[in-house]
């Protein structure tokens, strides 16, 4: 589909889902002529219907974009969800104002939006539900650290331990050199 | 048949940056992988909401160094936008040649570390040698190998003279025949073949599923370019020769990147021979009023997408940025799947990763 036909049916579909609830949602081209579209849903589980349009239309998600409360903003988390569909750019945007923070996942329709939410979910502390592989993205030192199989960088490139390393060795040959003695 | 656990990383001899793979392998073949990233994180999203617009230019070109320009270049977009401003007409050019330096260069090294790790290492010698000539000229122009400084709000920080044109005119000359031969060399020699063709192929459909971005989608038939699809800058001036290699193997993704080179060497010219007069800046810093807006470029790994929010004051409220290899990974499991071991830092190497980009 042509940019300007896919417009039109992602306006159809995205109507139907949006349905009047949403006076301040816009389209707005840049002047290179690349369309953005600017929208805000009310509840955010209203994302799985625009996951399902825009997985209609062959689109992506672009990035997850989540921001804490605060800095003059409402309550809560608030999430804005970043697609492209051809060649137009859309953004959702929700609120989360429930404490708990949950937010259903749209991986399950748009797989490109795994690791995104898995990082909202670690760095904003967001619960995603029914994510098909909530594994942490980001190590975590208490988890993986356990079995000594995974040594982080900062470890291994850290001053202390290469001392401790060498003192050890160093310990090893002064006693074998003992030993001959 | 028994399987067993490989881990690769986090720190290893054919990974450029720390990210651990946790392969699980039957025989000698790869059956899952599992990737921790997280190593290199530095918090720079957050750091960028501690300091004001004009302090994130240098911050966001300490993102990563290989795709270092696109950084800033596209967070000034963003900031530009929200502020409604145009820049001058020369700075749009001047940041394309920027732009398009660091992706030859950025190109040159991921195809020589791949011809490394194919044990081609006359090759790697030849394309580090044709990577030099880039560095040089981003010595000399802009006085830096690496981050080029040469962005800022309301057009760039730099000026090219005549002279300095005739010297990237002859270091762009000094490259083109030994890019072709080097492309020659990656599609003929029969052993680096061996090594790249069929092997770790990411279908289209999986390609589109995953939203790959970059040469790893083109090397799977994606046509989608940010220079092409969404012009900025002055791209919708030039022509941009997109490559589209159909394959999605290993060989796939460094013909694109090899060919992408010489787009970007035509792209180099075009640019030098229309470069407008007039300033390279706004005579002033503006200030930022409230708003929200989206920026994306092309970099050398794909498209990388800026996300900002300001509410009129200089701290940004929300900084956010996708950078190209994030969304690479995702497909990476798929590409290993079914391996062989031994091809695992090929294919790893094949999508370009960046792990001081995903880890921010």
């Amino acid at each position: 589909m042509l940019g300007k036909e896919l417009w039109e049916t992602l306006n159809v579909r995205l109507a139907a889902i949006l349905d009047g609830k949403d006076d301040e949602g816009r389209w707005e081209t840049d002047d290179k002529g690349v369309t953005y579209g600017w929208f805000r849903l009310t509840a955010q589980k209203d994302i799985l219907p625009v996951a399902k349009v825009v997985a209609g239309l062959g689109g992506r998600v672009m990035a997850i974009t989540a921001a804490q409360a605060g800095h003059g903003l409402t309550q809560g988390v608030e999430i804005a969800y970043h697609f492209a569909i051809g060649v137009i750019n859309c953004t959702f945007s929700t609120v989360l104002t429930d404490p708990q923070r949950e937010a259903v996942s749209i991986t399950p329709i748009l797989r490109s939006a795994d690791w995104h939410e898995r990082e909202m979910q670690e760095l904003y502390d967001v619960k995603v539900l029914d994510h098909p592989n909530p594994r942490r993205l980001f190590i975590d030192a208490g988890q993986q650290m356990a079995d000594n199989l995974l040594v982080p960088l900062s470890t291994a490139m850290d001053d202390s331990c290469t001392t401790r390393l060498w003192e050890r060795i160093m310990q090893a040959q002064a006693g074998s050199g003992e030993e001959k003695k | 048949m028994s399987t067993y656990q490989i881990p690769l990383g986090p720190v290893h001899a054919v990974l450029e940056e720390p990210i651990y793979f946790q392969l699980t392998v039957a025989e000698d073949k790869v059956t899952g992988v599992e990737i921790f990233a997280g190593y290199v994180h530095r918090g720079i999203e957050f750091l960028a909401m501690q300091r004001n617009i004009y302090q994130n230019i240098t911050l966001t070109e300490r993102v990563c160094s290989l795709c270092s320009n696109n950084h800033p270049f596209t967070y000034c977009m963003a900031v530009e936008k929200i502020a409604g401003i145009t820049i001058p007409p020369r700075a749009a050019y001047l940041r394309i040649i920027a732009d398009e330096s660091k992706r030859i260069a950025s190109h040159l090294f991921n195809t020589g570390m791949l011809a490394h790790l194919a044990g081609a290492e006359d090759l790697f010698r030849q394309v580090m040698e044709i990577r030099e000539v880039m560095q040089d000229l981003k010595e000399a122009v802009y006085g830096n190998r690496m981050n080029l400084s040469a962005n800022c709000v309301g057009g760039v920080r730099y000026d090219l003279s005549a002279e300095q044109i005739k010297f990237m005119r002859e270091s762009l000359n000094k490259i083109k025949k030994p890019v072709e031969e080097v492309t020659w060399c990656y599609r003929t020699e029969a052993a680096f073949r061996a090594r790249t063709e069929g092997i770790g192929i990411l279908p289209p459909a999986v390609a589109a599923a995953c939203g790959v971005v970059g040469p790893v989608a083109r090397g799977s038939g994606l046509a989608y370019d940010v220079r092409v699809d969404n012009p900025y800058a002055a791209y919708g001036e030039l022509t941009v020769n997109a490559v589209v290699e159909q394959h999605g193997d290993v060989a796939a993704r460094a013909m694109v990147r090899l060919q992408e080179i010489m787009a970007s060497v035509d792209l180099l010219e075009q640019a030098l021979s229309r470069l407008p007069d007039g300033p390279v800046c706004l005579p002033y810093m503006p200030e930022i009023p409230a708003g929200q807006t989206m920026a994306k470029s092309e970099a050398p790994r794909g498209e990388l997408v800026y996300y900002l929010r300001t509410d009129g004051t200089d701290i940004p409220q929300r900084l956010k940025w996708r950078v190209p290899t994030y969304q690479n990974w995702e497909a990476l499991p798929v590409m290993l799947a079914n391996s062989k071991v031994a091809d695992v830092p090929l294919i790893i190497s094949s999508i370009d990763p960046c792990v001081s980009c995903t880890d921010r």
